[in-house]
């Protein structure tokens, strides 16, 4: 098999399996009981939570563990807009969010925020003047990815959040950095609230994270028997899978991204060589995504063609596949470049002698799909 | 040009004819607690140097080890000639965004052609002619420029990052800290490890009036102890049936008092027998019953090791934002029961007698309890790496 398809999800890594497994059968007992079984647990949690916190440079309280970051961007545009709600109606996010983001955002226009989507300029990159322009004193919430899913477009973090600071301090800014965890640094110190899962850096699905720097005030979107932002009780397993996750995830991150970078470029130079593909790339996009149009191969018929040599790619994101891609028609207004996108995603984990595979097959398929045509 | 580490002693320099025991001490305890970050250590008696490149990492570690006064990265040279050094320099000022600065130049080689002054003035100048529209500022300078030339070397650096100062753990000998999982013990240790003292640390636990929480708590701050010494061995006692009989035996208003003198006696027979040379707790003038001028001469009065009580004319609030800081309040203020806290009698006595106590406390076998409890010890070393979750996590 050869797998690469990493942005939609991972592998779980078999010694983060070995975690849950093992946690799931000898630290069943709940986090909150008074026995020791409770306490061995609790226990457990405190110090899988005291270990994200370390990785992060966060202190406890600005830690909420969620189902996943799809709930974490719940909770931090939900949660503003309840509890900012009086202070005014509008939210700015840009134009290469995830899927999730655009949900909830519609989901607010119902409730009577106003969406200001903020343009970019032509590598992606939020448009500051156009940021500036957006913001009023109405605003509450901006929302910016660390790392978009289908082009991996990297924002600067700090000189978006300094220009808000400038134009409007009482804003809170939130950025879904799921695509760059483990890929890139990650400062939390940049931002205010930030999403994380961890079925994109080698951990189970179904648990990701929410960090609300301390001072920063949201309501709760779920209530329980606690007055926690998030009740429920905790999923020891989960939460102890993800704090592993992040621990490998996040080291040696440098070495990781040489070898990534490499890989991307041996597939980049092949690629580029067939004259009617188009790279779909900036300057400021990551190593770990190499996205290409075929132009006039449908995307759908060449995914299907390459699983039958266990060949996983995206067309997309995973969670608009089929879709015209947002992103490439942003940057480059081209519709049939849209909605011909392969995404290639890789990971440390993809070997060269993977890529030679793929792009030998790739030959042979791209050559009788197009003869078709 | 290599970057490194240099590390100044501070107070050790006050030292004389031991100061390469403080040194060596110091070295060790560094060496041991890099065991897991590649480096290499070089040291005379005014500097230390480590060679890594995992300087985040060793720095974290630096900050965190007592009998260091201050830490530089610094870029060395090697050889000192002056020219060789400014053209270094400008080459690092490119780099840096500044508009005022200051040359501080020190030669530990005062046989050096020209002197620290001369050295600054002329560097300076150099500065000013090649970098357009910065000035100099001797008293609050954006850039402290600093450097160092010593024999065949020297030194460049900017950033000062101060450490915490103190003697090297070990070096002072050994103590046995009562290590309850209040807010204050916790930090007497701190400071007694601050001082150069090794601590061991002794508990009473009083199950099932206290649970296996509010033991974890207390092994919990010893871990934190740990990040300033390595690791922490602390000794558990069963008080269960010593409470209990002081409970049903003795006038309660005596009960914390009698309690306080026994745990004092065993502390005493444990630190003999581990070579500890003093007693140290959390004690703090006024703050409880037990803790007035009157109670603390009564329980005192029970041993001969001399009891070091760091904390004991420190405000409440003092040893909370101390306790803050070496990251122990989280811990302090779980909400578990300790045997300080179970069997807490109505009105504790403030002035009790010493003939008292006696008398009430000699209703109790309590030299046979002492020794039973001495028998069963539970020792659990505490140490700074081995997290026993580490396969988990």
């Amino acid at each position: 098999m050869v797998y690469l398809d990493y942005s939609a999800t991972t592998p779980v890594l078999p010694e983060i399996l070995d975690s849950y497994n093992k946690v799931t059968k000898d630290y069943f007992g709940n986090a909150n009981s008074l026995h020791s079984l409770g306490t061995k647990s609790k226990e457990l949690l405190n110090e899988a939570l005291k270990q994200i916190c370390g990785i992060f440079k966060i202190n406890n309280k600005e830690l909420i563990i969620t189902s996943g970051a799809t709930e974490s961007n719940n909770m931090a545009l939900i949660g503003t807009a309840l509890s900012c709600g009086k202070k005014g109606s509008r939210i700015i996010v840009s134009k290469l969010e995830h899927e999730s983001i655009y949900g909830i955002c519609k989901y607010l226009e119902k409730n009577d925020f106003i969406i200001d989507y903020v343009n970019n300029d032509s590598n992606g990159v939020v448009d500051f003047e156009d940021l500036k322009k957006l913001i009023t004193k109405d605003t509450i919430l901006v929302s910016i990815c660390a790392v978009n899913s289908e082009l991996g477009i990297r924002q600067p973090l700090k000189t978006i959040k300094q220009i808000i600071n400038k134009e409007n301090p009482n804003i809170i800014f939130h950025s879904d950095m799921t695509q760059a965890i483990g890929k890139v640094p990650v400062i939390l110190n940049d931002v205010d609230l930030a999403s994380f899962s961890a079925h994109k850096i080698y951990g189970p699905k179904g648990i990701g994270i929410l960090y609300k720097k301390n001072g920063v005030n949201i309501k709760p979107i779920m209530y329980g028997s606690s007055e926690d932002l998030r009740p429920g009780t905790p999923p020891l397993p989960l939460i102890v899978a993800i704090s592993k996750a992040l621990r490998i995830a996040t080291s040696d991150l440098s070495k990781k991204e040489t070898k990534v970078a490499k890989l991307n470029e041996k597939l980049n130079l092949s690629l580029k060589k067939y004259p009617k593909i188009l790279i779909n790339k900036t300057k400021y996009s990551i190593p770990h995504i190499l996205n290409i149009s075929l132009m006039d191969i449908k995307p759908e018929t060449f995914i299907h063609a390459l699983e039958k040599h266990q060949i996983y790619v995206g067309s997309n994101t995973a969670c608009s596949s089929g879709k015209i891609s947002a992103a490439v028609l942003n940057i480059y207004k081209d519709k049939t470049r849209a909605l011909t996108t392969l995404r290639i995603s890789l990971s440390h984990l993809t070997s060269n002698e993977e890529i030679n595979i793929f792009l030998n097959v790739f030959a042979d398929i791209y050559d009788k799909l197009n003869n078709l045509n | 040009m290599k970057k490194i580490i240099i590390i100044k002693y501070g107070e050790l320099n006050t030292k004389k004819d031991n100061i390469s025991f403080f040194i060596n001490t110091l070295k060790d305890n560094i060496k041991k607690a890099l065991i897991n970050i590649n480096h290499e250590i070089i040291f005379d008696k005014g500097r230390m140097f480590i060679y890594t490149e995992n300087y985040d990492e060793v720095i974290e570690v630096l900050t965190n080890t007592f009998g260091i006064h201050e830490i530089n990265i610094a870029y060395e040279l090697d050889n000192n000639n002056l020219e060789l050094i400014s053209a270094k320099l400008m080459e690092l000022l490119k780099d840096k965004e500044f508009n005022t600065f200051k040359v501080n130049a020190k030669r530990s080689d005062k046989n050096y052609h020209i002197n620290s002054m001369d050295i600054n003035k002329e560097l300076g100048s150099l500065i000013l002619n090649k970098f357009k529209n910065k000035k100099v500022d001797v008293h609050n300078p954006e850039l402290n420029i600093n450097i160092e030339i010593r024999f065949n070397k020297s030194y460049l650096y900017f950033e000062k990052i101060k450490g915490i100062g103190g003697y090297p753990v070990g070096t002072l000998g050994k103590g046995l800290l009562m290590l309850s999982g209040g807010i204050d013990s916790p930090v007497a240790g701190y400071y007694a490890l601050k001082r150069g003292i090794r601590i061991e640390a002794i508990y009473f636990e009083s199950p099932p009036h206290t649970s296996l929480n509010a033991k974890n708590k207390v092994l919990s701050l010893a871990r934190e102890l740990s990040e300033y010494c390595g690791y922490v061995k602390v000794h558990i006692i069963n008080f269960t049936k010593i409470q209990e009989t002081i409970y049903k035996n003795c006038p309660h208003e005596y009960m914390i008092t009698i309690m306080r003198r026994i745990m004092y006696r065993i502390s005493e027979r444990l630190s003999y027998k581990i070579n500890a040379k003093v007693l140290i707790n959390g004690e703090s003038v006024g703050q409880v019953a037990s803790q007035t001028l009157t109670s603390m001469k009564v329980i005192n009065e029970v041993v001969k090791i001399p009891v070091l009580r760091p904390l004991a004319c420190f405000d409440k609030i003092e040893i909370i934002n101390v306790a803050k800081n070496i990251k122990t309040y989280d811990i302090s203020i779980l909400p578990y029961e300790d045997c300080c806290t179970v069997f807490v009698p109505d009105h504790p006595v403030i002035n009790p007698a010493s003939s008292l106590a006696e008398e009430y406390e000699n209703l109790i076998p309590y030299e046979e309890l002492i020794n039973e409890a001495l028998k069963n010890i539970e020792v659990i070393k505490i140490l700074k790496e081995n997290n026993k979750f580490d396969n988990i996590l």
